[in-house]
């Protein structure tokens, strides 16, 4: 069907990222040919007011073909806000949002898979029934429905329960029907609101491999958590919030290296000297071993061999931040 | 703007226009309102449980209705006047042809007839009295009927005897007297078969508004409350939405009335009061008519009450307005008479029940009702109009109870 449609679109266009440039000297992510339905879905300046409050404060970001990008805030930072806005449920009050490049319509927005926050189903109905119509609405046939809500339910090791209705299932199971909703008919975009949120490793790592199945096909994944270790182990891409306001967009990698870097230092005597050291800043001395921030490079010769002079010297490494140490640094 | 990309191996849906891939979308939630409540457990237990009280209710007339009432009067044997009083009596039901029947119990003398009534071999007991009056005794206060059967024989025969001691006779003294009666239309019915069936329409009505009222407001709120409103809202436009749980829950209380009226018109046709079925049916027909008009306006009023409520705790104060516009024109159409119930009868939600009340009594003339529709149509229009509006603006806003004002100012 409709293959004269695959390259005239946008997606295969491929521009100078225009929310990059906005960002805190970020490389742009390097683009790699795909095959299937890559698009991007970008926010450009997007502002909502209620009242007096700026809940979303002109923001810019792109979520890329294939990629799962972590959307991270504290509460109240507008995370929510924004993806109500690109999913069309919250007026906007002013800015953009883009489909490859061209105002997204209600018929795009049809085909996005979307999990909002604090979500719940029709707990009196079988799951399976719910999926079918809920895909229905967005236009999927009733059989075609049936078979891939099964094909879900199966793979998520609830093919026994789906006519079990919702409510007698445990909470884990219900967020994965409501996950499985949202992957329904081999969305183009999927937004999904605290999508781990209250599940066990195992439900997450099932969910991943889920989710992963669609950014191979190139589907672009927006997410939002509050779980720091699970953004930087899962996402290609970050981006940052508070206070309305994006201040963070890149790679882990990317943001990792703009983060501050500190060094160990393991000796073999105490190491209570390096406070005295010029140059050399001690976060923590703790017997042997002392973590320094390092102005330049000098200071690190400096310090590396007054330590020699001293005696024996085990260790001397850059340590990376950890992304919730960068999360602490860009919102406090 | 560029064309919608598409997936080269989707193989769901054809290309959609812009915004209008989504018309269809009330059929699908109508049908999911329709077998939802269909599968509802409760809901067909309460429905198996009406049927059943609306059908127990017509047997139980029915059978009060045909059943014969025999009530025993004893008197002394030796009281002549008084056995002669009870078989006139007797006679006197018997002519009536009603349900009543007098049986005479003569016994030996005046302590028996007391001891017969005591130990309930005998309803009452009628004795002569020493000051030249009647005295009939029960347990407690004598039945009415048997009252007046056995006071007109008393009074017939005293009259009677009176008329021979002044020297002349009964149809005599009573010439000229008579009173005749006569029904002009054969199909009116009695004053007390007109409440009730007046009752039994307002009831209908408020049986079936404010159960699928409330059915719609919490079908709305559910979702709402679980934000799976916020995922219809990105696959269908919110317009089909409303309308589809309108249809619904429509079908579904309509549905429910014509069970309820069927059941209660069989009920007639196997009663004493079947001559009045030719009229019960037309109005009847009338109700069907202005209910499912005058539900749309209610069911749209019912949803946005539920898309203003944030939880389903906050229903009972969002469709706190509505309920008390149920519960008035139930009370109203059933008391009201004369002209209030003919004013009633143009005014939009009470003519549901007022103009049908007015059809079974024979008060309107054959444009009244149609005039009184049209009105109604108007009302249920711009209801829907303006509920479509408020619904829109408040069904995706979060946190707390809304107003209709914020609703309907709110952008979207």
């Amino acid at each position: 069907m409709a293959g004269s449609d695959l390259v005239s679109g946008g997606r295969l266009r491929r521009e100078a990222d225009p929310a990059g440039s906005a960002l805190r000297g970020i490389r742009p992510w390097p683009v790699l040919p795909r095959l299937g339905a890559m698009s991007t879905l970008e926010v450009r300046d997007l502002t909502r007011t209620f009242g007096d409050l700026r809940a979303v404060d002109g923001v810019s970001f792109a979520a890329r073909d294939g990629m799962l990008t972590g959307f991270v805030g504290s509460n109240g930072a507008g995370k929510t806000s924004t993806m109500r806005m690109m999913m069309g449920v919250l007026a906007i009050t002013s800015g953009e949002v883009l489909l490859d490049g061209a105002p997204v319509t209600r018929a795009d927005r049809r085909t996005f898979g979307y999990m909002p926050e604090e979500r719940g189903l029709y707990p009196k109905q079988p799951a399976l029934d719910q999926l079918v119509y809920l895909a229905r609405l967005r236009g999927i046939p009733a059989a075609q429905a049936r078979t891939e809500a099964m094909d879900h339910l199966e793979r998520l090791g609830l093919g026994e329960r789906a006519k079990d209705h919702v409510e007698k299932l445990s909470l884990g199971n219900q967020q994965r029907v409501q996950i499985t909703a949202a992957l329904m008919g081999r969305p183009r975009a999927l937004i999904l609101d605290e999508p781990f949120s209250g599940l066990d490793p195992s439900a997450v790592d099932d969910m991943v491999d889920l989710l992963r199945e669609h950014t191979a096909r190139g589907v672009p994944v927006l997410f939002s958590s509050h779980q720091l270790d699970l953004v930087e182990r899962l996402c290609e891409r970050l981006v940052i919030l508070r206070g309305g306001r994006v201040v963070a967009d890149g790679t882990p990698a990317d943001l990792q290296s703009t983060g501050t870097v500190r060094h160990r230092l393991v000796l073999g005597g105490d190491a209570g000297w390096v406070r005295g050291v010029p140059g050399v800043h001690a976060v923590d001395v703790d017997g042997t071993t002392a973590l320094v921030e390092l102005v330049d490079d000098a200071a690190a010769q400096r310090l590396l061999a007054s330590a020699l002079e001293r005696g024996t010297v085990h260790e001397l490494s850059p340590v990376r931040p950890s992304l919730a140490q960068i999360y602490r640094e860009v919102t406090s | 703007m560029t064309a919608p990309t598409q997936d080269p191996t989707r193989t769901t849906s054809a290309p959609q226009p812009p915004d209008d891939g989504a018309r269809g979308a009330w059929r699908l939630v109508m049908q999911r309102e329709i077998v939802t409540k269909a599968m509802n457990k409760a809901f067909v237990v309460g429905l198996l449980v009406s049927l059943g009280v609306i059908a127990a209710l017509a047997a139980f007339f029915t059978w009060q209705g045909n059943r014969v009432d025999t009530s025993t009067v004893a008197v002394s044997g030796g009281d002549t006047a008084a056995v002669a009083a009870v078989t006139s009596a007797a006679d006197l039901a018997r002519a009536e042809g009603g349900n009543d029947e007098i049986e005479v119990l003569e016994v030996a003398d005046d302590a028996s007839a007391q001891a017969a009534v005591e130990d309930g071999d005998a309803d009452a007991w009628l004795q002569t009295g020493t000051d030249g009056g009647w005295m009939l005794s029960a347990q407690g206060e004598p039945d009415g009927t048997l009252t007046r059967f056995v006071g007109t024989a008393v009074e017939q025969q005293t009259v009677a005897a009176n008329a021979e001691a002044a020297g002349t006779s009964v149809a005599e003294l009573s010439a000229g007297a008579e009173l005749s009666t006569q029904a002009l239309d054969a199909d009116a019915m009695g004053e007390q078969a007109m409440f009730f069936a007046t009752f039994a329409l307002s009831f209908l009505f408020f049986a079936g508004a404010l159960t699928s009222g409330n059915m719609i407001a919490s079908s709305v709120v559910e979702e709402k409350q679980s934000r799976l409103v916020e995922i219809i809202a990105t696959a269908v436009p919110l317009r089909q939405l409303l309308a589809g749980k309108i249809l619904g829950s429509s079908v579904i209380a309509i549905g429910q009335n014509l069970l309820f009226a069927g059941v209660g018109l069989i009920a007639v046709a196997a009663s004493p009061i079947s001559i009045a079925l030719p009229a019960l049916s037309t109005s009847l027909i009338w109700f069907v008519v202005f209910f499912a008009i005058g539900f749309l306006a209610l069911a749209a009023l019912y949803a946005v009450a539920g898309a203003l409520a944030s939880r389903a705790e906050d229903l009972q104060y969002t469709s706190t307005p509505m309920t008390f516009l149920v519960m008035g024109v139930y009370f109203l159409t059933f008391t009201a008479s004369g002209t209030f119930l003919t004013v009633l009868s143009y005014v939009p939600i009470a003519n549901v029940v007022a103009m049908p009340a007015r059809v079974l009594s024979g008060d309107a003339t054959w444009w009244e009702p149609v005039v009184s529709l049209l009105i109604l149509a108007g009302f249920a229009a711009v209801a829907l109009l303006v509920s479509e509006r408020a619904f829109r603006g408040s069904l995706l806003q979060t946190g707390g109870r809304i107003s209709w004002r914020q609703a309907l100012r709110s952008p979207s």
